[in-house]
C-alpha cells in the first residue's frame, strides 16, 4: 500500500510549517483558563509568522476580513457599496467612488486609508461598535497583501482539491498507507512522535466496531492472534477483508447515511402517522454492503427516477428525498409544507454532499460565502417539479414487490401505466386542441347547492363563485342548448398574475350534462371520456365520471390554468325547447384533508365539431383502453407495499420557480431556471435533477469528495479533519491537515473510484489508526482532542452500538437483514399517539433481538434507549451527532429491562465457561475486552461477586426477582455481568 | 429594543475562523469563545459535554479535561427571576371565556362578523367552508377582582383570588394558525422543528442550580376528560441543534418519574451501590492505564445517576407535604400526572433550584361544544394554577420565580359550527390572544395590550411571541440578542432573526 512514488514537498514548505508551529506550540498552557486567555493572541502570532513569508490570502487575510469586515461589507449588508466577498468588489469602488483596494498600491487603497485614519467619522471598523482600531499587525498584513498585488484566493473549500505530493517524514518505516505520511509529517513538525502500535485486542475491537458496529468475538480474537503471530500484516488484512465483507458492515454504515437522509418510519409533525419507507433503509444497507460507488449511490437517490434504464430498485433509492416530513394536521396549507419539503431537500443535499450551509441563502445572499440569494432558488428549482404535494396519501408512491423477483416487472408496469395513460390522453388532446366552432356557454341560471354561495358570469364569459362553498357544493348551470360534440371546461386561477398562482386547488369531481325540456324532463348527455391538457397529480381525469371524491383540476394547489374536454359518446342534439344543464360536483379536500377545492373561476364552451367524438369512438381506442386496463390489473395483482418516491411532473405541468423575497414564499420575485451556483463548478448541462445529481460527485464540484472523505475519516477517528462535518464554508472550521484532506478526497474519487470499502480498508490498516490510544499526560495537554493523531482513536459507542453490543455479547442477536421495523422493549407510555391507535407492541421472537437499525423510528417519540445515547430524532438532516455524557445514559444500561435481559444472557455465556466463579468472571471479562483481567480487576470482580452472592443467599427473594432460575448464584452472576457491561471498557471502542 | 440597523441580525457578530496555536478551534471551544466575546463567563467543556452541574465537582482533582469547577454562568444583568415555571395550555384557550372580556358582543349575537374586521384573513380549513361567521358572545360572565381590578372569567374563581399577583397580557399574537407550527413557535421560536426549546436555551444560558437535578424539567399532564387530543411530543422540549444535555427531562407519571430510574427487580440499593463502586474501580484502573479523561467523566456520570436515584424519589415523595397543601391544590394533586399534581411538583422543583419547569396541559382546542369543554378544562387548571402562585408566595419564592400561563394562539369571535347562546365553537385565531405572567419581576396587577371590540385585532401594544420569549429571557437575566449558539454558520438565538422587543412595561 505504500509503494506509491510521490515527489516530496518542498523543504521550505515543511520548514515554514515547522517554524510556524514551533513558535506557537511554546505558548501552550495547561489549563483551559489559560488556553482561553491565549485566544486573544493567535492573530498576533500569525502576524509574526507571516512576516517571514509572502502573504497567503486564505491563511492571513481572509480571517481578518471575515472577522472585522464582512459582517457589514458582505453578502447580507454591503455598507457603502463595499463588499469583501468577491474579488471584483474588492477591486472595485464603493459608493464614494474611491477604489477599495488597488493592487500594488496600498496608498491609493481606500480600505487602508479608512482603517489607518484617526478620524472617528470615517475610521473602519466604526469606533461606535469597535472602540479599538484594527491591530497594527492586522493593518500590516492587509497593507502587505495589497503591496504584493492583492492576490485573491477563493475560500479553500471552493478550490478543487489537488493531489498533493507525499511529504517528507522522519521515519520512512512508519507509514503503512500514504495517509500516514501526512500525519507523521505534521507530528514531525510539532516535534511529536506517534504512539506505539496498539495491541491486537485493542486494534481488533476498534476495527470490528468501526467496520461492522459489533464487538469481535473471542474466537475471532484467538484466530487473529494466532495469525498475527505468523504474519501480523497479513493477519490484519484478513481481518479487514472479513469485516468489510460481512453483512454487518452495511448495517453499521447505513446508520451514518440514514442520519443524513433523515430516515424515519413516520411522517413527522403533530400526528406523526406511520410511513412505509423501510425498503429505502434496506436499499442503503444493501448499497453499502455491495460497495456501490458513491457516484452511483448519489445519482440513484437524487434522480433514480430520471434514469433512462433504471435498475428496478432505483426508484426505491429516490425515497431518500421522500423522507421529508409530511404535515397531515387538519387545515395546514399543503403548499406551505410541500415547499418546506422542497426547501429541506435543497438544504439536505447541500449539507450531506457539500457541507454548505445554504439555508442562509434562502432569505438573502450568503453572509460570508459567495453564494447569491438567487442561486438558492435556481438550485431549488431542480427539486420543485416533483409530484409530491404534502397530501395524506404521501403520493406519489412506487410498489415494492413482496417477491423481489417481481420487482422489475412491477416497476416496468408502473412506468408503462403512466406513459401509456399519457399516450392515450395525448392522442386525444391533439384532436381536442384542433377543434373549431367553440361557443361560450352563457347560462341563464346558475346556482350552488347548498345555497350558501353564488355564481356570477363576467362579460368575458368567466364564471366566478363566491360566498361559502363547502366541499359538497354542486354548481348547476342552465342555459341555451346547442349541438354538442365536446364541452370544454377551463379552470382558472383567480389572479391573472402568475406570481400569485399559489391558490387553493380547484377540482371538479362529478361532472354531468343534461338536456332539460320545458317540462323539466332531463335527458343525460352521456360522457365517454374526459380529455385533459395533461395529467398530473393523484387523480385521473376519468375520475370525474366516477362519482367519487377525485376528479379533474389542480390539486391540492392551483398553480396554473387547466383545460379539460368532456366528450359525449356521440354528438348530442337538443330537442326544440330544451336547455343545457351542467352540474359540477366537488369533493376533493386539501390542506390536511380539511379544505374544499371548489372551482372559483372557470369558463365553459361547447362545440358541434364532431372530430374528437369520432376519434374517441374509434374501436382502436377502445382497444387501447382495454390494454391499459389489463396492465393495471396485472400491476394490481403483484403483491407488495407501496412507498413514497420521487416522480417528476410532466413537462407541461412544470412548476415555475421564483425567488422568494426575503425567503417568504408568499412574496415572489423573478422566475428562475434550474442551475448550480457558479462557485461550485457549474457543469455545461444543468437542466434536470439528473444533471444536478451527476454534478454532485463530478470533478467539477470542489466539495463532495472532501466532504465524504472527511465524514468517513470522522467515523473512524472520532473527529473530522474539518471538525464541522456539515460546514465547509467560511464560518466552518478549517482543516487540521489540508493536504491530507485533499489527498484523501482524490484518493477516494480517483484511485478508489468512489468505492468506500477499499478507502476504509486503507484507514483501518494504516499506522495512524493502529496506534495505541493510551494518552500520555503531555499529549493530553498539547492535543486534548487528538487532532494531530499522535495516538489512536478512542470513541464512545454510538447509540446503536450500545444496543448491538449487548445483543452480540449476550448471544441474543438475530442477524437477519432487512424487513419492516421492529419493536424491541421500551417503557410503557413513551408512545402517546394522538389521533391514531398506534401502539408499541413489543416484538416477540427473533424480532425482539434485531440490531438497532431495525428499531421502529418514530420522529416524535424515538426509542428512549437510543435517544439517550444521542441518536437524533431525524426531523431534519443530521450532519453530526453530538456525543454527550449524561446520568440518564447510565440509567439505561443499568436499569433498562432490555439491558438486564442482555446481562442475563451474557451471564449464561459466562457460566458456560465452567463451574468455578472465577473462571466465569475471567471468561466474561475476556468476552468483553478480549484480554484476561489484571489481578486487580479480577479482585474487584471476585469481591463484587462474592458480596452479591452472600447478599442473595441472605435474601433469596431478591435473587428470585433477578434470576430466571431463582438461584443466588445466577443472580450474582447477572449482577456482575451487568457491571461489566457498564464499565468504560464496554461503552467505548 | 436596541435594534441596531447597522447590524443585520442574521450576521455573525464576532465570527471568524478562530485558530489557536495553529489548530482550528473545535466547535465547542469556538462557542465558548463566542460566549466570552459576549462577556459571559465560561461554561466548562473539556472533551465531550458533561451534563448538568456538579459533575466536575464530583470528579475532584482527577477532572483533567474539565478544569473549571461547576459552571457558574453569570447572567447578562441582574436577573429578576432565578427560575421560571411555564404552564402551557396546548390547544389554545379561548381568550373570550378567560382573560379578554367583550361584554359588548351580546349586542351582536348571531350577526355576521363584518368583513372589515376580518380583513380577508386566511382561515383554517375548519371554517373556511362556513356559510356565515356568526358572532358568539361568551356564555360566561366576568367580574373584577382584587385591588388591581382584573376582569376574570367566572370559570376561574380560584385564579381570581390571586389576580393581584398577575400581569395579564391581552395582545399576544403569533404567525401560525395551526397547532403544531404554533406550539413549536411558542416553544422554540420557529414554526419548523429542529430548534432548541426555550427551556434548552435557559439551561444552556444559565445552567443548573442543583447538582442532583436537571436544569430543565418537563411535566405533561394527563387529561382525564378528553381522550386523544393535542399531541405533546418531546420535540417541544428538544434541545434541537444544541447538545442533548440541554433537552428537557420529562418526569413521567406512572412508573419511574425518570426513565429507568428504579433499579431492576432483585437489585437492592446496597448492591447497586457496590455495582457503582465496582464500575468506578474498573474504570479507575482503566484510566490509570490509558489516561482518557472521558473515563473519569464516566465515573462521575455513574455517581450522578446513583444520586438521581435518590434525589428524584425524594422529589416525588409527597409524604412530607402538609395537609394544607392538599387543601390548596385540591384533591387531584394526590393523583400522579394530573395538572394539580404537576403544579405541586413544579413548586417542589422550584424549591430545589430547577431553572425551568414546563407544565403542559392539553385539550384546549375547542372547535365545538366550547362552553362545556371550557368548564371542564378551566376546572382542571384553575385551582392548581392559583395554588401554585399562592404557595410560591407563602414560601417566599414568588419574588424570584417567574410563572407564565398561556397557549399557542387565540380563538375566533365567530362560532364554528352551529351557534346557540349556550353552545358554540371557536376556530383558531393567531391575531390576538391572552396570557398571564406572575412573580419574578413582573408588575403585578397590570393589564397589557388591548384588542378591538371583537377581540379580532390588536388595537394597542401588540406583543409577538418573539417579544414574549425575549421578555421571559430578560426577566431571567438574559439578553436574548446575546444568548447565541453557533449552528450552520449562524449565531442562532431563541428569538430568531426578526426584531424582538423586551416589553419592559410589564416589569415591576
Amino acid at each position: 500500500m505504500t509503494d506509491i512514488d510521490l515527489a516530496g514537498p518542498t523543504r521550505a514548505a515543511i520548514m515554514h510549517d515547522t517554524i510556524h508551529f514551533v513558535l506557537r506550540i511554546r505558548f501552550i498552557v495547561q489549563t483551559l483558563l489559560q488556553y482561553l486567555f491565549l485566544l486573544a493572541l493567535p492573530v498576533h502570532l500569525a502576524g509574526m509568522a507571516a512576516a517571514e513569508s509572502p502573504i497567503d490570502f486564505n491563511r492571513d487575510v481572509r480571517p481578518i476580513l471575515t472577522k472585522n469586515c464582512t459582517t457589514c461589507h458582505g453578502g447580507v449588508m454591503r455598507a457603502g457599496g463595499v463588499s469583501f466577498l468577491y474579488r471584483e468588489d474588492v477591486l472595485g469602488e464603493g459608493d464614494s467612488g474611491l477604489p477599495v483596494a488597488v493592487p500594488g498600491h496600498p496608498e491609493k487603497s481606500e480600505m487602508i486609508a479608512r482603517i489607518m485614519t484617526n478620524e472617528d467619522a470615517v475610521r473602519m471598523p466604526p469606533p461606535d461598535h469597535h472602540p479599538d482600531p484594527l491591530a497594527d499587525e492586522k493593518i500590516e498584513i492587509l497593507t502587505r497583501w495589497i503591496s504584493e498585488g492583492a492576490e485573491w484566493m477563493e475560500h479553500w473549500a471552493f478550490q478543487p482539491p489537488e493531489k498533493p505530493d507525499l511529504p517528507e517524514i522522519s521515519d520512512p518505516s512508519w507509514p503503512a498507507a500514504p495517509l500516514d505520511h501526512f500525519i507523521l509529517a505534521r507530528l514531525d513538525g510539532e516535534d511529536l512522535a506517534p504512539s506505539s502500535e496498539a495491541g491486537p485486542a485493542e486494534w481488533l475491537r476498534r476495527a470490528t466496531f468501526d467496520l461492522t458496529g459489533l464487538p469481535p468475538t473471542l474466537e475471532e480474537y484467538d484466530a487473529f492472534t494466532a495469525a498475527h503471530a505468523r504474519d501480523p500484516r497479513r493477519a490484519r488484512e484478513e481481518v479487514a477483508d472479513r469485516l468489510l465483507a460481512s453483512p454487518a458492515f452495511g448495517k453499521r454504515w447505513a446508520t451514518m447515511w440514514l442520519d443524513l437522509a433523515r430516515y424515519s418510519d413516520t411522517f413527522g409533525f403533530e400526528k406523526d402517522p406511520h410511513r412505509d419507507i423501510w425498503p429505502y433503509r434496506d436499499w442503503v444497507v444493501d448499497a453499502f454492503n455491495a460497495d456501490m460507488p458513491y457516484d452511483d449511490f448519489t445519482v440513484r437517490q437524487i434522480a433514480g427516477d430520471l434514469l433512462d434504464d433504471p435498475d428496478p430498485r432505483d426508484l426505491i433509492a429516490t425515497a431518500f428525498h421522500r423522507n421529508t416530513q409530511n404535515n397531515t394536521e387538519g387545515g395546514t396549507d399543503d403548499e406551505e409544507y410541500r415547499m418546506e419539503a422542497v426547501i429541506d431537500r435543497t438544504n439536505t443535499t447541500w449539507t450531506a454532499w457539500n457541507a454548505m450551509t445554504i439555508g442562509c441563502v434562502q432569505c438573502h445572499d450568503h453572509p460570508y460565502d459567495p453564494i447569491p440569494h438567487k442561486a438558492y432558488f435556481e438550485f431549488l428549482a431542480f427539486f420543485n417539479n416533483t409530484e409530491d404535494v404534502d397530501i395524506d396519501s404521501d403520493f406519489p408512491r412506487t410498489k415494492v414487490a413482496a417477491d423481489p423477483e417481481l420487482q422489475a416487472e412491477a416497476v416496468k408496469l408502473e412506468q408503462a401505466l403512466v406513459s401509456y395513460r399519457n399516450e392515450i390522453n395525448d392522442q386525444a388532446r391533439e384532436t381536442a386542441v384542433s377543434l373549431d366552432g367553440w361557443s361560450l356557454f352563457r347560462p341563464t341560471e346558475a346556482f350552488i347547492t347548498p345555497d350558501t354561495g353564488r355564481l356570477d358570469q363576467r362579460d368575458d364569459g368567466d364564471i366566478l363563485s363566491s360566498g361559502t362553498t363547502p366541499d359538497s357544493s354542486v354548481f348547476t348551470l342552465r342555459g341555451p342548448a346547442a349541438d354538442i360534440a365536446a364541452i370544454k371546461l377551463e379552470i382558472l386561477p383567480l389572479n391573472d398574475d402568475p406570481a400569485h398562482w399559489d391558490e387553493r386547488g380547484a377540482v371538479v369531481t362529478n361532472f354531468q350534462a343534461h338536456f332539460v325540456s320545458p317540462e323539466g324532463e332531463r335527458r343525460e348527455i352521456r360522457v365517454r371520456e374526459v380529455v385533459a391538457d395533461y395529467i398530473t397529480g393523484p387523480f385521473d381525469p376519468q375520475d370525474t365520471l366516477r362519482g367519487n371524491a377525485r376528479g379533474f383540476g389542480e390539486f391540492p394547489m392551483m398553480k396554473a390554468p387547466r383545460t379539460a374536454w368532456f366528450v359525449p359518446e356521440e354528438p348530442a342534439v337538443p330537442q326544440p325547447g330544451e336547455t343545457l344543464e351542467l352540474t359540477l360536483g366537488h369533493g376533493a379536500r386539501c390542506n390536511g384533508n380539511h379544505q374544499n377545492t371548489v372551482l372559483r373561476r372557470f369558463r365553459v364552451e361547447t362545440t358541434a365539431d364532431p372530430r374528437l367524438a369520432e376519434a374517441l369512438a374509434d374501436p382502436e381506442r377502445a382497444g387501447a383502453w382495454q390494454h391499459h386496463a389489463s396492465l393495471q390489473s396485472r400491476y394490481n395483482s403483484i403483491d407488495g407495499l407501496t412507498i413514497p418516491v420521487m416522480r417528476e411532473r410532466p413537462e407541461a405541468a412544470t412548476r415555475e420557480t421564483r425567488v422568494f423575497i426575503r425567503g417568504n414564499r408568499t412574496t415572489l420575485d423573478e422566475v428562475v431556471e434550474p442551475n448550480i451556483p457558479e462557485i461550485f463548478g457549474r457543469p455545461e448541462q444543468a437542466e434536470s435533477r439528473l444533471d444536478m445529481a451527476r454534478w454532485l460527485t463530478s470533478e467539477k464540484n470542489p466539495t463532495s469528495a472532501r466532504v465524504l472523505a472527511n465524514r468517513l475519516w470522522a467515523e473512524m477517528f472520532g473527529i473530522g479533519i474539518v471538525e464541522t462535518l456539515g460546514d465547509f464554508g467560511s464560518s466552518g472550521a478549517l482543516p487540521s491537515h489540508p493536504e491530507l484532506l485533499d489527498f484523501l478526497a482524490i484518493r477516494l474519487r480517483e484511485h478508489h473510484q468512489w468505492h468506500i470499502k477499499p478507502f476504509l480498508r486503507e484507514i483501518v490498516l494504516s499506522s495512524t489508526y493502529r496506534q495505541s490510544n493510551r494518552i500520555p499526560a503531555n499529549l493530553l495537554e498539547i492535543d486534548p482532542h487528538n487532532r494531530l493523531l499522535a495516538r489512536g482513536p478512542r470513541q464512545r459507542l454510538t447509540a446503536e452500538m450500545v444496543r448491538d453490543q449487548g445483543l452480540a455479547l449476550s448471544g441474543l442477536m438475530h442477524p437477519e437483514l432487512g424487513g419492516p421495523p421492529v419493536f424491541p422493549p421500551q417503557p410503557d407510555g413513551v408512545w402517546n399517539s394522538v389521533y391514531s391507535g398506534a401502539t408499541w407492541n413489543i416484538s416477540e421472537g427473533p424480532d425482539r433481538f434485531r440490531r438497532a437499525i431495525y428499531t421502529y423510528h418514530k420522529r416524535t417519540a424515538g426509542h428512549p434507549g437510543l435517544l439517550t445515547f444521542d441518536a437524533p430524532d431525524r426531523d431534519l438532516c443530521t450532519e453530526q451527532r453530538q456525543t454527550t455524557n449524561t446520568p440518564l445514559q447510565a440509567l439505561v444500561t443499568l436499569n433498562d429491562p432490555a439491558h438486564i435481559e442482555f446481562a442475563a444472557a451474557f451471564a449464561t455465556r459466562m457460566a458456560d465457561a465452567g463451574d468455578d466463579p472465577e473462571t466465569r468472571l475471567v471468561h466474561g471479562y475476556r468476552m468483553l475486552t478480549l484480554r484476561p483481567p489484571e489481578p486487580e480487576i479480577l479482585g474487584i470482580l471476585v469481591d463484587l461477586h462474592s458480596d452479591a452472592l452472600a447478599d442473595y443467599r441472605a435474601a433469596p427473594d431478591e435473587a428470585a426477582a433477578l434470576a430466571d432460575d431463582g438461584t443466588p448464584e445466577r443472580a450474582a452472576l447477572i449482577l456482575v455481568a451487568n457491571t461489566l457491561l457498564n464499565s468504560d471498557h464496554a461503552l467505548n471502542r | 429594543m436596541n435594534h441596531d440597523p447597522m447590524r443585520h441580525l442574521c450576521s455573525d457578530q464576532c465570527g471568524e475562523n478562530p485558530q489557536v496555536l495553529g489548530l482550528p478551534v473545535p466547535d465547542s471551544l469556538k462557542r465558548e469563545w463566542l460566549t466570552l466575546a459576549t462577556r459571559r463567563q465560561f461554561l466548562t467543556r473539556g472533551g465531550k459535554a458533561l451534563a448538568w452541574a456538579g459533575l466536575a465537582g464530583l470528579m475532584g482533582r482527577e477532572a483533567v479535561s474539565s478544569a473549571q469547577a461547576a459552571p457558574s454562568l453569570n447572567p447578562h444583568f441582574a436577573p429578576k427571576a432565578k427560575r421560571a415555571i411555564y404552564l402551557f395550555m396546548a390547544g389554545a384557550p379561548s381568550q373570550f371565556e378567560t382573560w379578554d372580556p367583550k361584554p359588548g358582543l351580546a349586542d351582536y349575537y348571531d350577526e355576521d362578523l363584518p368583513e372589515s374586521v376580518r380583513g380577508g384573513q386566511l382561515l383554517t380549513g375548519m371554517t373556511a367552508n362556513q356559510a356565515r361567521f356568526p358572532i358568539a358572545p361568551s356564555y360566561f360572565k366576568f367580574k373584577q377582582h382584587g385591588k388591581a381590578g382584573h376582569w376574570v372569567s367566572e370559570l376561574l374563581p380560584h385564579t381570581a383570588k390571586v389576580a393581584d399577583e398577575l400581569a395579564v397580557i391581552r395582545s399576544l399574537h403569533t404567525d401560525a394558525i395551526n397547532h403544531e407550527p404554533a406550539i413549536l413557535l411558542m416553544n422554540s421560536g420557529n414554526m419548523v422543528g429542529g430548534r432548541p426549546s426555550i427551556g434548552s436555551w435557559i439551561s444552556y444560558g444559565l445552567g443548573s442550580m442543583n447538582d442532583d437535578l436537571p436544569a430543565f424539567v418537563v411535566l405533561t399532564s394527563k387529561l382525564t376528560v378528553f381522550q386523544n387530543i393535542q399531541a405533546l411530543s418531546s420535540r417541544l422540549w428538544s434541545s434541537g441543534f444544541m447538545s442533548p444535555e440541554h433537552a428537557g427531562v420529562a418526569l413521567r407519571s406512572g412508573g419511574d418519574p425518570v426513565l429507568h430510574l428504579s433499579n431492576p427487580k432483585g437489585v437492592p440499593s446496597k448492591l447497586r451501590r457496590e455495582m457503582i463502586d465496582g464500575v468506578a474501580e474498573i474504570n479507575r484502573n482503566l484510566h490509570d492505564r490509558i489516561g482518557d479523561p472521558e473515563t473519569n467523566a464516566r465515573i462521575a456520570q455513574y455517581e450522578m445517576a446513583f444520586r438521581l436515584q435518590t434525589s428524584v424519589p425524594e422529589l416525588t415523595n409527597l409524604s412530607d407535604e402538609p395537609e394544607s397543601t392538599w387543601l390548596m391544590y385540591g384533591p387531584k394533586a394526590k393523583e400522579e400526572g394530573t395538572f394539580a399534581y404537576n403544579c405541586l411538583m413544579a413548586r417542589r422543583l422550584a424549591e430545589r433550584g430547577v431553572r425551568f419547569t414546563q407544565v403542559f396541559h392539553r385539550g384546549w382546542d375547542t372547535h365545538g361544544d366550547l362552553p362545556n369543554r371550557m368548564r371542564t378544562l378551566c376546572d382542571d387548571i384553575d385551582q392548581p394554577s392559583a395554588a401554585l402562585i399562592a404557595d410560591l408566595k407563602q414560601r417566599g419564592l414568588l419574588d424570584d420565580t417567574l410563572v407564565v400561563w398561556g397557549g399557542e394562539f387565540g380563538r375566533t369571535v365567530y362560532s364554528q359550527g352551529r351557534l346557540r347562546p349556550d353552545n358554540y365553537g371557536r376556530d383558531h385565531h393567531p391575531r390576538c390572544f391572552s396570557m398571564w405572567m406572575a412573580g419574578g419581576g413582573v408588575n403585578p396587577g397590570m393589564t397589557y395590550g388591548e384588542t378591538d371590540d371583537f377581540s379580532y385585532n390588536i388595537v394597542k401594544d401588540p406583543m409577538h411571541i418573539r417579544d414574549l420569549n425575549a421578555t421571559i429571557l430578560h426577566l431571567l437575566g438574559i439578553d436574548h440578542t446575546r444568548l447565541t449558539y453557533r449552528f450552520q454558520g449562524l449565531d442562532q438565538r431563541l428569538t430568531g432573526v426578526e426584531p424582538a422587543y423586551v416589553v419592559d412595561k410589564l416589569f415591576a
